[in-house]
Order: C-alpha cells, then sequence, then structure tokens
C-alpha cells in the first residue's frame, strides 16, 4: 500500500449539503476515513482548510452561480481526480430542472425581480460536468453511505470505483417488492439509477428519481406507459423532471418538438 | 414410487415434527398495494387484486399460503441468494464463504418451480460444478406442492405440470386429504419421524379423486404456447421487425430475469474496507437485459440495442436449452407476464414470432410511436 | 469446440491460487508483459493448458478478469501474460511490482486443436494485441517445429511503436523454418525496415499455399477479420479451418455467470478459440 496519504477535498456547490453531511453521518467509520487520508478541505467538518493540490476532489452540488463556476474551474486544476458528489453535481438536481433559458431567466425575474447580484451574478444551474471533466460520478439524494464508502475504499487503493448501473428495479426485485408500476403507481424505478438499496419501494413508496436516471433510461417508453395508464402530462413531467436535471430537459424539449 | 394418503388434520403436527430438524421455509402472503378497483387499466387491476407472495421463513405453520400461485421470486433465492459473498479476502488468501448455506426444508414448490431447480442444477453443474449453488441445494429438502393454474400459467405448454423428480416429498392437495409422493430416501426418513400420520393403503375411491383432480386441473389451464416450433422461428425470425419494436418499449428493468426460474446469470464485485477488515467477493443476480451486460473493458459493447440483449434472452429460454438438453429452459411459471411493466413477456413473444396478433403494451407503444 | 473440462469434486473451482509476478515490463506504452508462476511448486508444475487457453486473474480488491496465456504449453513452470491497459483490474495490475502476489485460476476455454493442426501448414495473422494468444501457439509450433509443415506468420501493428514483441519477432525473421512477414499500418519513425500498409497487405508476397493442408489462426481486432477472412476464403482455405479466438466480458470462465453467451454456446466453455464456420453457423460472434 502507497505510504502516502491521499489529499482529499470536500467541496460544497450549489446543493443542500446533504452530501457532504451523509460522509459526517458515516460515524463508525468517521475516524478510519480521516486516518486514511489527508481531509484537507472540508468545511462542514473542521476549520483548517487548506487549498492546495489535492488527488482527488468530491464535489458536491451544481453550478448556478459565476463564482461557482471559477471556483469549480479551479478545484479541477488542482485535483487528480473529480467525483461528482450527489445527484446535483452529477445531473444537476432540482434547480436545474427548467426546460429552457427562456423559463430560467422569467422565473428568476419572477423570483428576485429587479435584484442587483452584487455578490454573484447567478447562472443557469447546471451539473458540473457542464464546465469540467468528471472522472467518476456517485449518484444519489443523497448519495448511498454504502456506494460512497466502497468507492472512497477504491479510490484510496488507486482502483477506480464500480458503481451501480443498474435501475432501482433490480434491487427492488432483490427485495422481492412486488411492482409498484404493475399496481398502477407512478414509480420511476426503471429509469432511475440503483445503489439505494430500493428503499422507497420498500415501503411501499414509489421511486421518485433521487439517485437520477439511468444510461440507457427508456423515457420514452415510460412516459408512454404512464399515460397509458391514464396520469397527466404534468403528473409525468413534474414526477420525472424532479431529479433528472438537464437530463429530463433535453428529453422534453424534443418531445416538444414532435408536437409541433 | 410410494404413495401415502395424510389427513388434513394431521398436516401441521407432521410439519410440527419436520421443522424440529431445519429451518421450514414455505410461501406466505405479501403486504401492500392500492386496492383493485382504483386501478384504471383492467389488465393490471385485475393483477393487483391477486394476493402476492414469497419464500419466507416459517415460526407459524397458519401463515403458509396453500392455496398459492407463483411467488414474487423463485425459490432460486433460497439457493443462489440475490446478493451474497463467494469469499474473504486478504494479501494472503481468498477464504471461500459458504455462510449463506443452511439445512432448510422448503415446502409449497410448485411443479413450474421443482423443474425451474432441475435446469439449474445442469446450469450449475456442467462443467464445472458451482459449489455455492450445490451445496445450498444439498442440503435444502424440497418438499413440492400441487397448485392451480391461473390464466398466466402456461406449465402444461412446458410440460413441466407434472414433476416425476426433483423433489423429497410431493404433497397433492385435494379436498379432504393430502396424496403424498415420496421422491427421495431423504423424503423417506421424514415419513419415519411420524409414520401414524400416514395411510398406504388408498382405496378406489380416493384414486378416483385424484383422477378426476387430475382432469379438472388439466382443463384449467387458459394460456398455451406452442414450444415445439419456437427453436425454429427463433432462427427464421432472427431479424424480424417486432425485435426491435419490443427493445423500444423495452425498460431495460432486468426485473424478468430476477423473477425468472431459470435465469442464473450473475455479476461479481470486489469490496474493500476501511482498516484491516478482509475484503469480500460480492456475487449478485445480474440480467442480460442490461446495458453493461455484454460490455467489455475499454467500453466496448457486444450487444449495445436493447432488442439484441432481449433476443438473447429469448434465444436462452426458447432455443439455447432446447439445443443441448432437448428442452426449453422456460418452465411456464407466468412469472415474466405477472412482472414485465411493459409486456415483453414469453406470451407476447412467441406471438410475435409465430406472427399471431401481440396483445402487449409494446405492440401498442410502437404503433403509438410510430404515428 | 468443446474442450476438455475437469470437474474437481471436492474444491471450490472459483478460489484463486496465490501466483507471484516473476518479471514484468513494458511491451509498447500501454501492454505490458507478466512473467507469473503459482507459489506452490507442483501447481506451477501441474499446471497443464493448450495454447489458446486463458485464465482468469485476481488483483487484490481490484476484481478479476479473464486473459489468454502467451506463453507456450510446451515450457511449463511459467505462465506469460500479455497485456493491455484497459480497465479496472489491468489498471491495478500494471502497478504491481515485481514480485507481488495475484491470484490465478484456469487454464479455461478450449484453445486451439493442436493435434489436429499436427502436420499441417500453420498460418498465423494477427493484429495488435492479436498476439496475446497467438504468441502461445507460434512458439509452440516452433518448440515443436518437426511437427508441422509451412509456419507463416503475418503481424500488423499500428505504428512501429506498438510492435508487440518487436525484438522477438525481428530475431525470428532470422529463422529459415519460418516465413517471417511484418507490417505497421504507418511508419511515423521513418525508420521502419518492414513493409507498411494493413495486414493483408501481406497476403500477396506470400508462397503458394496448399489450403487444404492449411490452418489460418485469426486473432485481431474486430474490424479485422472481416478483411482477413476474405483473404483466406479467396485461398479456399477451408471454413473449418481459419481458426479464430474472441473476446467477451468473463466473471467466472467456467459456464456459470453467463456473460460470455454466444446464441447458445458459451464463450469461456465452448471457445474462446471458434472456426469460421462457427462464426456463419452463430450469428452474433463477430
Amino acid at each position: 500500500m502507497a505510504q502516502d496519504k491521499l489529499k482529499i477535498g470536500v467541496y460544497e456547490l450549489t446543493g443542500c449539503a446533504g452530501d457532504a453531511l451523509l460522509i459526517v453521518d458515516c460515524e463508525e467509520e468517521l475516524v478510519p476515513i480521516f486516518t486514511a487520508a489527508d481531509i484537507e478541505v472540508f468545511l462542514m467538518a473542521k476549520s483548517d482548510n487548506r487549498h492546495g493540490d489535492l488527488d482527488l476532489a468530491l464535489v458536491e452540488g451544481s453550478v448556478s452561480t459565476e463564482k461557482e463556476k471559477e471556483e469549480l474551474l479551479d478545484i479541477r486544476r488542482r485535483s487528480k481526480i473529480v467525483v461528482a458528489f450527489g445527484n446535483c453535481a452529477c445531473v444537476g438536481g432540482i434547480q436545474a430542472a427548467f426546460l429552457d433559458k427562456k423559463n430560467w431567466e422569467k422565473n428568476l425575474k419572477k423570483v428576485y425581480g429587479n435584484h442587483d447580484f452584487s455578490h454573484s451574478q447567478p447562472v443557469q444551474s447546471k451539473p458540473i460536468d457542464a464546465f469540467v471533466k468528471v472522472d467518476y460520478y456517485l449518484p444519489g439524494c443523497p448519495v448511498g453511505k454504502e456506494q460512497f464508502l466502497s468507492t472512497f475504499n477504491r479510490l484510496l487503493r488507486g482502483n477506480p470505483p464500480e458503481l451501480y448501473r443498474f435501475p432501482v428495479c433490480i434491487e427492488c426485485k432483490w427485495q422481492e417488492n412486488d411492482c409498484l408500476l404493475n399496481k398502477d403507481i407512478l414509480c420511476l424505478g426503471p429509469l432511475t439509477l440503483g445503489g439505494c438499496g430500493s428503499v422507497c419501494p420498500d415501503h411501499n413508496i414509489p421511486c421518485f428519481g433521487c439517485w437520477g436516471p439511468t444510461e440507457e433510461a427508456n423515457l420514452t417508453s415510460e412516459y408512454r406507459l404512464l399515460l397509458n395508464k391514464g396520469f397527466d402530462v404534468a403528473a409525468i413531467k413534474n414526477r420525472m423532471a424532479n431529479y433528472s436535471g438537464t437530463r429530463i430537459a433535453e428529453f422534453f424539449e424534443t418531445f416538444r418538438k414532435e408536437k409541433r | 414410487m410410494r404413495i401415502l394418503k395424510l389427513q388434513k388434520k394431521d398436516f401441521f403436527p407432521f410439519l410440527e415434527v419436520i421443522s424440529k430438524k431445519a429451518e421450514l421455509w414455505a410461501p406466505v402472503a405479501k403486504q401492500g398495494g392500492p386496492p383493485a378497483e382504483t386501478l384504471p387499466d383492467p389488465h393490471w387491476a385485475s393483477l393487483a387484486k391477486r394476493e402476492k407472495f414469497s419464500f419466507e421463513r416459517i415460526q407459524d405453520f397458519s401463515k403458509i399460503a396453500m392455496n398459492t400461485t407463483r411467488t414474487i421470486i423463485p425459490p432460486k433465492k433460497i439457493m443462489v441468494p440475490a446478493s451474497f459473498n463467494m469469499f474473504h479476502f486478504d494479501e494472503k488468501e481468498y477464504r471461500e464463504d459458504l455462510s449463506h448455506v443452511t439445512n432448510r426444508i422448503l415446502f409449497g414448490v410448485h411443479p413450474c418451480d421443482i423443474h425451474g431447480l432441475l435446469i439449474l442444477d445442469k446450469l450449475f453443474s456442467q462443467a464445472y460444478s458451482d459449489p455455492y449453488y450445490l451445496e445450498a441445494r444439498k442440503k435444502t429438502i424440497i418438499l413440492g406442492l400441487s397448485c392451480w393454474p391461473d390464466e398466466f400459467c402456461f406449465c402444461k405448454s412446458t410440460h413441466t405440470d407434472i414433476i416425476e423428480e426433483g423433489y423429497d416429498l410431493f404433497f397433492t392437495n385435494l379436498e379432504s386429504h393430502f396424496l403424498v409422493w415420496i421422491g427421495s430416501s431423504r423424503g423417506d426418513d421424514l415419513i419415519r419421524l411420524a409414520p401414524d400420520y400416514f395411510d398406504e393403503r388408498l382405496t378406489e375411491k380416493d384414486i378416483k379423486t385424484y383422477i378426476n383432480w387430475q382432469e379438472e386441473r388439466d382443463n384449467a389451464f387458459q394460456t398455451e404456447i406452442n414450444f415445439t416450433r419456437l427453436p425454429d422461428l427463433m432462427e427464421l425470425k432472427y431479424k424480424a421487425p417486432f425485435w426491435e419494436e419490443a427493445g423500444a418499449a423495452c425498460l431495460a428493468c432486468g426485473s424478468c430475469s430476477m423473477v425468472c426460474p431459470t435465469c442464473n446469470c450473475y455479476n461479481v464485485v470486489d469490496k474493500q474496507f476501511l482498516g484491516n477488515r478482509p475484503g469480500q467477493r460480492l456475487r449478485y443476480w445480474d440480467s442480460c437485459t442490461l446495458t453493461e451486460y455484454s460490455e467489455v473493458a475499454g467500453g466496448e459493447n457486444f450487444r449495445g440495442h436493447k432488442s439484441q440483449r432481449l433476443r438473447l434472452w429469448y434465444t436462452h429460454k426458447l432455443r439455447a436449452y432446447v439445443s443441448k438438453y432437448g428442452k426449453p429452459s422456460c418452465v411456464g411459471c407466468g412469472r415474466c407476464l405477472v412482472t414485465c411493466p411493459v409486456q415483453i413477456h414469453a406470451k407476447s413473444v412467441a406471438d410475435a414470432l409465430e406472427g399471431h396478433p401481440v396483445d402487449a403494451f409494446w405492440k401498442k407503444f410502437a404503433e403509438e410511436v410510430s404515428k | 469446440m468443446n474442450g476438455q473440462h475437469k470437474c474437481l469434486a471436492d474444491s471450490n473451482p472459483f478460489t484463486p491460487e496465490p501466483a507471484r509476478i516473476i518479471r514484468s515490463y513494458h511491451l509498447t506504452a500501454d501492454v505490458k508483459f507478466f512473467q507469473v508462476r503459482f507459489i506452490d511448486v507442483e501447481r506451477a508444475l501441474s499446471f497443464q493448458y493448450k495454447a489458446g487457453q486463458f485464465a482468469m486473474v485476481s488483483i487484490l480488491g481490484a476484481g478479476e478478469a479473464p486473459f489468454c496465456l502467451s506463453s507456450t504449453p510446451s515450457r511449463p513452470g511459467l505462465l506469460e501474460f500479455c497485456i493491455r491497459k484497459m480497465g479496472t483490474v489491468t489498471n491495478a495490475l500494471f502497478r504491481l511490482p515485481e514480485n507481488a502476489l495475484i491470484g490465478l485460476r484456469g487454464p479455461y476455454g478450449n484453445g486451439f486443436p493442436v493435434e489436429e493442426m499436427t502436420g499441417k501448414d500453420i498460418l498465423i495473422i494477427m493484429g495488435g494485441m492479436g498476439v496475446a494468444p497467438l504468441r502461445s501457439v507460434l512458439l509452440y509450433c516452433l518448440d515443436n517445429r518437426d511437427w508441422f509443415g509451412r509456419v507463416v506468420l503475418l503481424y500488423g501493428a499500428k505504428r512501429p511503436a506498438e510492435m508487440i514483441f518487436r525484438e522477438e519477432f525481428f530475431s525470428l525473421k532470422t529463422r529459415t523454418d519460418l516465413e517471417c512477414h511484418l507490417t505497421v499500418d504507418a511508419d511515423d519513425t521513418g525508420q521502419w525496415p518492414e513493409r507498411t500498409g494493413v495486414v493483408t497487405t501481406l497476403f500477396p508476397s506470400l508462397k503458394k499455399v496448399d489450403p487444404e493442408n492449411t490452418y489460418a489462426l485469426v486473432c485481431g481486432p474486430p474490424v479485422m477479420y472481416k478483411f482477413v477472412i476474405k483473404e483466406l476464403i479467396k485461398l479456399n482455405i477451408p471454413k473449418n479451418q481459419i481458426l479464430m479466438t474472441l473476446e467477451r466480458r468473463m466473471k467466472c470462465g467456467i459456464g456459470k455467470c453467463g456473460h460470455c453467451a454466444i446464441d447458445y454456446i458459451y464463450t469461456c466453455l465452448d471457445g474462446p478459440v471458434f472456426t469460421y464456420w462457427d462464426v456463419l453457423h452463430m450469428k452474433e460472434l463477430i
């Protein structure tokens, strides 16, 4: 094993800080985590933060101001590996669910009026890979403890992580749950990345898609299926748009064009 | 083969005796779900109405569901759990972990699922023996139970509606009593634990009752698939456009593989922990309908399209096993019929292969999208 | 097809056995050569395999992956691998120093039908990494030179610097009992003494081939097969004497995990060596 400890930074852009909180929540593993690596930056957990060169940067949140954009570019310059940490960093999160730029500008005006943003100029919220190269994506809202720890472990040892790429349905079936979609409940399991252990369907709550879409998410088929089950467009759109960030925006954009 | 008679009143006492030998597992009803009448689609409403079942460890015999249809997950979960550890490892060695293997009595296994296990036996022992499956299989006593088909069962078409091997005891559930087939020496030992409950003398009337029951059951099947033509049709219709249509609608959720009694594919991932804990080599159920299934290092994917993956799934069920063992590796349990959200299942695919009209969402989807 | 499989009743076929990296060095920028030996001396000597078979290699914590054996069974004791840095396991393997421990199990797969090939002319055509499995059979033929007729080697690499085992093959050129033709797609050095052009451009310079008496062994990148096979068919080499070895995702190597399934066969049990007839017969092979 390498004797030099990995230098790690945990950064929070626009988001709820839930992913950073999850690290702090790894109670039993917390001391081993801080022992195994040099945590250089972690605003939530320590006060003496050193913004130097890093081996690994975990970046939570989406980019929604000019300042964050600069910060992100700076993190990338200083870090060997950048991990998009959580749903907002991976796909943009709830704040990125606007369909187009005009829509976003309208909403900004509606909320803030003619406010003068002297602090930092807001930009339309986007996942971090819109600005920098991302090495690994750790999805989840927040990220799963199990997946975080196994990824952290692999990166510590210099191995690339093996992330779950299958949809929630896989784990849902492992738990032997009765399919909610088949009971005509608006469940996004087939579209959503697994790894959460299908916690919601385990409790008869449909999947809300909080881990973001799988690489092959068949939005068209599920959308049609839900329409066929009698759900109205708005209900489907609201549910799908919640956590899918920019990807769902693109999907509905193509739909809108088709309709015309 | 010995066939004995067991009075219904003696059934629980018999379980009481044998369950001292090993953990008793059997189907129980699962809770949950909305009331069926609130559901708009009559097809799904009819599915939601029926109770769902699952093999669970039994403490209270009254919980055992005697008149069930299929469980959500077949008994393969007892032999190879959905996710388990194969090895503990450290710098020095890989140490085998067989902790999922325990002595179990599995009651309530239907003929189709016993056939499913017989197929898994072949797959997990051909060329090399898989100790994880075979050890658990050896330590699991199979007590079969007769069943009654619903509209999704088609085990008569796959000739898996009756069973002659692969069980230790088989209980045919007649109105007033059980007829109990003894299928193995181990099964016979169970009977010998409580011989007084069993009666070897079957009357003419008992036999008549059984034959009538069998005839009635034979006539109760509502779904039929002609499997003899399907291997040829898989070949002839290799490029048929319906594969694309099914592929376009497929959600790639993998549920069909999870619930199929003969799907045996799995993935392996190594996991390490902080500190000095040994690592684990985890093995979990996989599905050939998932994106990464045929992807090699470097990212090349030999089956990039869902239609190709679906076709592989059906090649394995309808054709591959036939060419090796002379029968399909579909046992007619109907699980894919009740599980696939877009209704890509043995029946609709067989219909498409035969050129029959297909009544399924994926077909409807293809029509909607092409508009 | 149908390699020989042994079934040890009371041992776990999934257990990796400890082995040591005896030597390792770079063959090209992203390809490394590994010499490996089982820790257990008896195992090192009892590990018998056929050219074209593969082994499952475990790297602590990174996982397990299949690699074909590049050494020849005619020189037992040491196993050799020629590996390109591609994914998780190879990345970890590349970082390991000499003398490091790895896990090894095998050999698996059918391998080349060397008994059938005995007495015949052998035409080996390889591109890029295709050298990994074919070096085994080439060395086997050379070690048992009297058992075979003509031995012809055609090897194409992209650039001179990407020619794997370059020195080894150059030294083979001096042998009179081997026809060794090397080519690169493009010469960016200006120093390349051999031919330039894709591997099929070597065919015209071949001395007359006796097709019925020839076994053609092909391995290379997927795009190569189509063109090479066209040439071989032009030479009238029978389809079941054109052998190729294929790559697939594998998690077990012994016909259980399902990943390498093609049509109704498993690459790990029925392959990785297939005939061109198999390819025509079973869709999806290449």
